[in-house]
């Protein structure tokens, strides 16, 4: 069968992962994906927010935590048992998250670099997923809509550094990620090692 | 063998040599990886259970039992396992890494022993050893 041996690294968008079923190992469907709550600045994932399941289930009062999360695969995310939810409020302490997660922040924000120019808006957010099972979730990049002078009519892929700095206006990246912009997810993960090799003195 | 060539097979009571049943459907123990027992219809009275131990053989042209009492009413273990939430055919296969592997279509079980050989999916066949657990949404498998 065709099963994929899943790689050591796998690129997703959080679009993706938004509206994704959690299934434990039991076989049931308890939620799905609402939105992703970000941890150390918007760098990692910390955890879900969650909806019911079912045509009239609103959100839930109980979220995941990204430590509960047993396997974050390409068609659910698999969970012990339902006794891993926590608390929506414990989740977000426990990221250092103050409020209602930063996902809305950085959807619709723009990027700009340090000399001053702004590249686009962030229009989804791109996740590297490691180890056997998914064990950790880190924001490598961002796909934004360019600005005008950008001259890409369609969407750009940008990688990330290691940190950022990022407030709910802008988010602000080195000037030499031009040269490490990508159109598709197939070149990205490259691209993101080059950058950041750059950005450390490695090039 | 597979579930579905042995559905609606006759089961026979040895001390008869009457007929007390037909197989209606297969009760699985996804923790044990093996058949529970099975449901039946058409039996004489009002039990339609018979739990895998008081299974005398699963030959291809009949089950055999020793007599009408190997069918029960209730047991407590096949009640729980034997509910539609806990049937696995036609539900989906998800392995434990999150990836969908397809409908389970069918079962292949050892009549001797009860236990489950393979799952047979529309793709291919996976490890009845794999199996994890049965729910409403999906069968589960290891990765």
């Amino acid at each position: 069968m065709s099963e994929p041996r899943r790689a050591n690294s796998v690129l997703m968008r959080s679009s993706e992962i938004t509206k994704r079923v959690v299934v434990t190992f039991a076989g049931e469907d308890i939620a799905q994906v609402k939105d992703i709550i970000y941890a150390a600045n918007g760098g990692q994932v910390g955890g879900f927010t969650l909806n019911g399941r079912g045509f009239l289930a609103g959100p839930l009062k109980t979220s995941l935590a990204w430590a509960s999360v047993a396997a974050l695969g390409p068609d659910a995310v698999m969970i012990e048992s339902d006794s891993v939810l926590t608390s929506t409020e414990e989740v977000l302490a426990s990221t250092g998250t103050a409020g209602d997660g930063q996902h809305g922040d950085i959807l619709g924000s723009d990027v700009l670099t340090d000399d001053g120019s702004n590249l686009g808006r962030v229009v989804d957010v791109i996740i590297d997923v490691t180890g056997v099972h998914g064990d950790q979730a880190d924001v490598v990049g961002y796909e934004i809509a360019p600005d005008p002078k950008m001259g890409a009519a369609e969407r750009l892929l940008i990688p990330l550094p290691d940190t950022l700095a990022a407030s709910g206006e802008h988010l602000i990246v080195p000037a030499a990620v031009r040269n490490f912009v990508s159109h598709d997810l197939a070149g990205f993960g490259a691209a993101i090692v080059a950058y950041r090799n750059q950005l450390n003195g490695q090039s | 063998m597979r579930f579905s060539e042995a559905k609606r097979r006759p089961v026979v009571s040895i001390a008869s040599a009457d007929t007390v049943g037909r197989l209606n459907d297969f009760i699985v123990d996804p923790a044990a990886r093996r058949v529970a027992g099975l449901k039946l219809k058409a039996t004489p009275g009002n039990g339609d259970l018979l739990p895998w131990a008081n299974i005398k053989g699963f030959g291809v042209d009949a089950i055999t039992v020793a007599d009408l009492d190997a069918i029960v009413l209730a047991d407590d273990n096949l009640s729980a396992l034997g509910d539609k939430h806990h049937a696995p055919l036609n539900k989906r296969v998800l392995t434990q890494a999150g990836f969908e592997l397809g409908a389970l279509q069918d079962i292949d079980f050892d009549p001797d022993t009860g236990e489950l050989v393979a799952l047979i999916l529309a793709d291919g066949d996976v490890e009845g050893a794999r199996l994890v657990a049965v729910g409403s949404y999906a069968v589960i498998v290891r990765a």
